[in-house]
């Protein structure tokens, strides 16, 4: 479906009604699985995800004792439900797109994770994602983060993730272009787009992620207005963390 | 199979100690490359890139095959890549390792999504024959930056590839051999290198983080995070792949996007250099510009 870029220019207004600068409505639960060691439900939009922590726990497989082992390992699976997205699609066990996404959550974790508190043990992320709306990965990344906060495993800070765009393509190079906010799946089709994470209230990066071709110029714009958002979303992850904190305090002094 | 063999404890304080001091293992610049080393073959599309000791062959192939129905205008282009036992002892031929499958996923975001090959002038008859091109890229020594070296080599051979001439009347397509005809090159839209940056703790408190580039296997081993960008000589970012690691701040990030930028500018003027040798070489007596089919547009 082709986006009309010029209704933007005249009322700066995009497809669903947002400025540049507004995330879609973001809404995170934390802990709504009693089994699991941590877990979290996340909305940005109408992207729904799952994530469900197992861990740390002791690291079983037919690796055995793994030299160096001095660190937790993090294992990520994505699972994409068949319903999720607006055509019914299998995906294969060898996606190398989902083996990248999940690569990428590991690594970033990894990072962030102390994970040397626990050697010889293995944490294992799994993402259930029951929508997709644009912002795949962001949302997966932030599902993790309280699905950790959750499990408690101490961590440096939040790693929270949105993505930005650039309001005309590639090849029109006019200086006029806005960079936006978090995208959906229509925007994310038509317009340059990066996936950005940040270290909790820093500037620094963890991971960035970009997959369609722009002006070298507009990335600034864009990394700059996708950092901002990063910023937006610690705070309302910082909420549901503290809400959740509150209520566990209070059903302890009873 | 064999794992991998990690640095040893000497081998990791040594390098971590030598980069406190501002110097690498080899003796290079933080931001310098490996000597560059492009050759070609007697066959078009074959193309040799040496990057230090890492070393990389990419053969390419064209055949007549029936196009995807959802795409009937558009040729196939695939990228083949095998990280094989030849390559290093613990990779297996059966199941794909997370290295394989970055690198080919960033090949393909960077060749196959940002367009570098126009893949409907592949196009024969529409929705019956096209052109699929294929790209086999061997490893055959690894020593670091397989990303970036793989790339070179790619769009090398791409580049110096011929494909046999056709001529169609109605749904009959002819393919000439090289003999009965001259072959043309593939129409290329713009050739979008890869840089690779790897991230470092640092040393001291509160410091900056310390960026490699071109790092070889034992820093690729021992680096926190890498980045790899993906842009032309003409500023246009194809892809950023920065897959987790370490954190780097965003202005530093920028500064990398520059410095890809003028080591781009650099490889594409080598690689069009080597080629320019390389069609004099083929020249022979400079029979070239008469036997040649089409005109100077």
């Amino acid at each position: 479906m082709p986006l009309d870029t010029s209704t933007y220019s005249l009322a700066l207004l995009r497809l669903d009604g947002r400025r540049w600068n507004e995330l879609r409505r973001l809404t995170a639960q934390i802990s709504t699985q009693v089994a699991a060691d941590g877990s979290s439900y996340l909305e940005m939009g109408n992207t729904k995800v799952m994530c469900t922590v197992a861990g740390p726990s002791e690291a079983k497989g037919a690796g055995g004792v793994r030299l160096g082992n001095d660190r937790a390992d993090i294992r990520v699976s994505i699972s994409i439900a068949g319903f999720s997205g607006v055509d019914r699609k299998k995906s294969g066990r060898n996606d190398k797109r989902l083996m990248e996404m999940q690569h990428t959550i590991a690594s970033a974790f990894a990072q962030n994770l102390f994970t040397k508190l626990y050697p010889h043990s293995t944490i294992s992320l799994s993402i259930h994602v029951l929508s997709q709306d644009g912002s795949l990965l962001a949302a997966c990344i932030n599902a993790c983060t309280i699905a950790l906060i959750d499990a408690g495993v101490p961590m440096h800070d939040y790693i929270c993730a949105c993505t930005a765009g650039s309001t005309s393509s590639y090849s029109s190079n006019d200086e006029t272009a806005d960079p936006l906010l978090d995208l959906n799946t229509m925007e994310e089709q038509e317009l340059p787009f990066l996936t950005v994470a940040t270290m909790g209230e820093s500037d620094s990066v963890s991971v960035l992620i970009m997959e369609t071709k722009v002006q070298v110029g507009r990335l600034e714009g864009m990394l700059a207005v996708g950092v901002d958002g990063c910023k937006q979303v610690r705070a309302i992850l910082d909420g549901v963390a503290r809400a959740r904190g509150t209520k566990m305090l209070e059903g302890s002094r009873m | 199979m064999p794992r991998e063999v990690e640095p040893s404890v000497n081998e990791r304080q040594f390098f971590e100690k030598a980069l406190a001091e501002n110097l690498r293992l080899d003796g290079r610049a933080f931001d310098q490359f490996r000597d560059l080393e492009l050759s070609f073959g007697d066959e078009f599309g074959v193309a040799d890139v040496r990057l230090g000791k890492t070393r990389i062959h990419t053969n390419i192939s064209a055949e007549v095959t029936t196009p995807y129905p959802d795409k009937p205008f558009d040729g196939l282009f695939t990228i083949t890549t095998e990280l094989s036992p030849m390559t290093s002892p613990h990779y297996e031929t059966s199941r794909p390792s997370d290295p394989e499958i970055l690198l080919s996923r960033i090949l393909e975001k960077n060749l196959r999504r940002s367009q570098a090959l126009d893949t409907e002038s592949l196009c024969l008859i529409a929705g019956h024959k096209v052109w699929s091109v294929r790209a086999d890229v061997h490893i055959l020594s690894h020593d670091g930056n397989l990303i970036d070296a793989s790339c070179i080599s790619v769009l090398a051979a791409l580049q110096h590839f011929r494909k046999p001439d056709t001529s169609s009347e109605g749904e009959n397509v002819t393919v000439y051999t090289l003999e009965e005809r001259d072959p043309v090159p593939l129409s290329l839209l713009h050739f979008p290198y890869c840089v690779t940056f790897s991230f470092y703790p640092s040393t001291v408190e509160e410091g900056e983080t310390v960026i490699l580039l071109d790092s070889t296997l034992l820093e690729e081993q021992l680096r926190e995070g890498s980045a790899t960008i993906g842009i032309n000589k003409d500023g246009e970012l194809c892809q950023i792949a920065k897959l987790g690691g370490i954190s780097v701040d965003a202005v530093a990030f920028l500064g990398c996007v520059q410095v890809a930028l003028a080591r781009v500018k650099e490889i594409s003027t080598f690689v069009i250099k080597r080629l320019a040798e390389d069609a004099k070489k083929r020249d022979k007596g400079d029979l070239m510009a008469e036997l040649r089919a089409e005109n100077d547009r």
